[in-house]
Formats: structure tokens, sequence, C-alpha cells
């Protein structure tokens, strides 16, 4: 339908607030970059200070090797939740059933999430130790050393991730050729060889998707760790973490800013580099 | 038969260890206050103990909390589901210069991590004057940019001869969008209603930085700051979580199919 007048009405409202917290906020953060700015004496242009003060900072170093450390729970999820599409792919009651159990802890707040991790892993009444106990293990320092507290947030991530690439990875099977299937069983593949060599590769569109999304949403852990390790060095912490800190503790918001620039890009670089990879494996 | 041994290994296993977490909370918020720390742990509470939950109730501002989620949670909702279905309408079904833009502003607003813009974000709800406010947090959260990628798929759906008929009729754009369409896309709806209702139900850090006054709080500020306050405490943090998890679960068990389409809409299938 042709209307222009009234289609810029219909637009209005929704693209007013799109732009004023959306899209405006993000090239402020790279303007704000450039600046010394904590909101109370009036902001100076700084150049590029922002962003060598960063690197020369030895704790942005390590809050970012640290966000790429929790990288690792991205193929951990990934194979996790695959085999479980696989094992609950057909539409039973039972599995319908564990599809709906395996989503709940998707839905459930992360505060609320971290906090039932936080007692589980406490060291002297926590349900793990005690379950490790009657193994003969002693007690581990789940919360309050490094490197068992970034694990312990892993576990999280992955506690609160799996059902939901899960429901990716069923909708993807969902297009997965049966013909193909039924001819490799009359050819006598085994079920190995099926998920193998017939379902992964047809696949691989979930597998890109959910390396993105996960990847990107372990680059961003910020509550997890506020929940769960409030207490630890900033060494046990990552970059949103890093930045948080330094906006709202601080009040360095230029310096802040810089720190969130460097986040974006990484974030989109790291979704670019997973789609060029996998693209790339797919035409081989 | 090993292989089929092994599927159920698997699939018990990891309903295990999804469903622990929950049972152990229960078990916490049900629990005595000597029983708490008591080593070896016990899951099943000696006495049920309902006493934790008024008392959550009664010595904090629970209640306070709760109804301020329930303000932010319900305009929030509202407010994405107009203005989202305008914008989704007008993408859908108008032809007008510059509809290809604003299509791709939708997408780059996907794209953009609320995490990363939390600087500027902050400084425009504190030139608007809304710092300490309930509507600080709601704003910023008005329409998201999935939210109208969402109803603009579920306008794009409709058939035209349906837009043609209610035109002959001399429908307004108004009465076509409002009585005509938007009923057609009640699916689109409820994934809509269910996905801002958990995400903004959940949402911590934006909350967290806008809201100041403990009297402002929201649910899940509320429960961190009861862990820093409360930290011998767990029982009330334990019954207060289960208290607000009740929300997510009911609309969530009740509206199940729903959000399943809303992951495949999210993953674009």
């Amino acid at each position: 339908m042709n209307n222009k007048a009234p289609a810029y009405l219909f637009l209005f409202p929704a693209f007013l607030f799109l732009g004023m917290f959306a899209l405006l906020p993000m090239a402020q953060i790279a303007y704000y970059s450039f600046f010394e700015d904590n909101l109370i004496i009036p902001k100076v242009f700084v150049g590029l200070e922002n962003y060598a003060e960063l690197v020369s900072d030895r704790n942005f170093w390590s809050v970012l090797l640290n966000s790429f450390i929790y990288l690792l729970v991205t193929p951990v999820l990934i194979i996790i939740s695959l085999t479980l599409a696989i094992a609950v792919r057909e539409e039973t009651r039972l599995n319908n059933f564990f599809r709906t159990l395996y989503f709940l802890p998707v839905i459930t707040p992360l505060v609320i999430a971290g906090i039932m991790w936080r007692w589980i892993f406490t060291e002297d009444t926590g349900l793990l130790n005690y379950l490790l106990s009657l193994l003969g293990i002693g007690k581990v320092s789940w919360l309050s050393e490094s490197p068992q507290n970034m694990f312990s947030v892993m576990i999280l991530t992955v506690w609160r991730g799996f059902g939901y690439y899960m429901m990716i990875f069923l909708a993807g099977l969902a297009l997965v050729s049966r013909e193909l299937e039924e001819a490799a069983e009359l050819d006598g593949a085994s079920r190995l060889q099926k998920v193998f060599h017939i379902i992964l590769p047809q696949l691989k569109p979930s597998i890109t998707l959910v390396f993105v999304i996960s990847s990107a949403s372990a680059l961003k852990i910020f509550t997890e760790l506020y929940i769960m390790i409030p207490g630890s060095p900033m060494a046990n912490k990552t970059l949103v973490y890093y930045l948080f800190t330094e906006a709202f503790e601080r009040f360095n918001f230029g310096y802040s800013s810089a720190a969130g620039v460097l986040l974006f890009i990484l974030t989109l670089g790291f979704s670019y580099a997973n789609v060029k990879i996998s693209s790339g494996a797919a035409k081989e | 038969m090993s292989g089929r041994i092994l599927r159920y290994t698997i699939i018990l296993f990891f309903g295990a260890a999804a469903a622990i977490p929950f049972l152990w909370l229960l078990s916490t918020s049900l629990k005595g206050a000597e029983e708490i720390f008591a080593f070896p742990p016990s899951f099943i509470p000696d006495t049920l103990n309902t006493g934790n939950y008024t008392g959550v109730w009664e010595s904090i501002s629970f209640g306070v909390y709760t109804l301020n989620s329930i303000i932010v949670v319900s305009v929030t909702v509202l407010l994405n589901l107009l203005l989202a279905s305008l914008a989704g309408f007008a993408l859908a079904r108008l032809n007008f210069p510059g509809k290809s833009i604003f299509f791709l502003l939708v997408l780059a607003a996907m794209m953009i991590p609320k995490e990363i813009i939390i600087i500027p974000l902050y400084s425009t709800v504190l030139a608007l004057g809304l710092d300490d406010t309930l509507a600080g947090v709601i704003l910023p959260f008005a329409v998201e940019g999935f939210s109208i990628f969402l109803m603009r798929q579920a306008f794009l759906q409709i058939p035209k001869e349906i837009e043609e008929a209610a035109i002959m009729d001399g429908c307004s754009l108004l009465t076509l969008w409002y009585r005509v369409m938007l009923p057609m896309t009640k699916p689109a709806i409820g994934t809509l209603v269910i996905f801002t209702f958990i995400g903004t139900w959940g949402d911590f850090i934006w909350p967290l930085v806008v809201l100041k006054n403990s009297e402002n709080y929201t649910l899940q500020v509320g429960l961190s700051y009861m862990t820093g306050t409360f930290v011998n405490n767990y029982r009330y943090v334990a019954a207060g979580s289960v208290l607000a998890l009740i929300p997510v679960l009911v609309v969530f068990l009740t509206m199940q199919k729903q959000f399943r389409r809303g992951v495949f809409a999210g993953t674009g299938k």
C-alpha cells in the first residue's frame, strides 16, 4: 500500500525509542571514548589516551584473557545441546517432558540462578562438596580460589544455556532430510555413522548460529560474576565487569566507553569469524 | 540395546542436572535455622518451615519489590506490543521511501548489546531526570529491535486479499492495523509477550544501575541486595527466590508453544 505520511507516523514512536536508546548510544560510546568524562567536571577531549591507558593497564589484559577463557563454554554447550537434541528428537511424551525440564534453567532469572549455584558451590555446607566427600574427595574452594571460581561460573553458564541451544538444534533437526537417513539405515550405517555423516553436515547452519550466539553472550558475562563471586579480585573478572566497575564505581565514563568500543569490535569480529570459518568449511 | 541405555543415561543425567538446583533451592527455603548449616546437608527438611516465606515478606520490602517488578514488566510489555506492532505493520504492509533503511536500523539495533551502551543510556536517563525511577528502568526497553522484527514477520504473513478487501470496504489505515490485522498476529503477540515478560522480569544490570533507593528496587535487584544484607539468612533469600520464580514458571508452562515459536523466530527459522 502506498501511504507515505501515515507510514512515518506508524514508525515514529518505535524509532524514537530505538534511536534514543539503542542507535544513538552506540554512536555516543564511540564519541565518549575520546574524552575524559566523569559526569561532574566538563569533559575534555583526550584523543586516544583512553585506549592507550587501557592497553597499559594490567587488569585490562587479565579481564580480556578471562573473557577469552569463558569462551571455552561454547564448545561444551554445543556438544551437550546437540547430543541432547538428538536424544530427545522424537516427539514422545517423555521426550517432551525432558525438553521442558531442560528449558527451565533458561527462563530462570540470572540472579536467582546465580544464588542457587552459589549455594551448591559453597565450600563448607555446599551440596557439591558434600557429594564429592561421599566419593572421598576433600573440600574444593569452588568460589574463593582461582581458577576453580571461573570454572564454577562456567558451570552456571552451561546450566542456563544448554536448553536454549538444544531448542535451536531441534529446529535445525526438523529440517534434516529423513529420506537420506532412511537410505543410510538401509545401507547398514550405524547410529554414530548416521550422526556424523548425515545429520551433522546438514546441521551446519544451526551449529554456526549457536557458535555466534553463545560466544557473543560468553564475551558479555557479568551478572554471573556479580552474584556468584562478588568478592574476588578484578583479575578473576571479565571485560563487562571491568567496564561496569570503571563506569559506575570509579565514574571513568570515557575510559569505560573505550572498553565498550573494544568489546563491541571483539563481539562483531567473533561473529564474523565464526560465520566465515563455518561457511568456508561448508564449501570444502 | 547399549545405545538405548546410553541415550537414557544422558537424558536422565542432564534432567537431574537441570532439576537439582531448583529442588535444592526449594528445600533450603523450607529449612529451619540450624538445618541450613548442617553437614551432611539434608535434602528433605525435617519440618516444613513456611515461616521463611512469611518472614521474607515481612522483614524486608519484598512486597514493594514485587509491585515494582510487576509495574516495570507490565508497562514494558505493553509498550513493546504497541510500538512494535505499529512499526512492524508499516515495515511489512506499507510502501514508503527509506523502508529498507528503517528495516536495516531494526537489525542493527538487534545487534547492539545493552551491556555495552549502558553508560550513554544512563546519561540519557540522567538528562531526562529519570534517575532512580521506574520510568528510567522502563523507557530504554520500551521497544526492542527483536520485538519489531517479530511483528514485521507476523504482518508479512497475512494474505494480500485481506488487506484489499478491507480497503474496498473503506477501512482507514488505523482500522486496518488495529481491527483487521492485529488480531491475526496473535501467535506473534504471544511470543512477544512471553519473551519480553521473561527478559524484563529477570533483568538485573540495568535496574541495578538506575535504582538507588531500596523502595524502588525490582525483585532481582532486591534479591541481590538481600544476599548482601542477609548473608547469614539463606532461608529468606531462598524463599524470596522461590517466590520470584513462580511468575516466570507459570507464564512459561502455560504458554510454552508460543515460547518455542519465539526461539525459532529468533533463529530465523
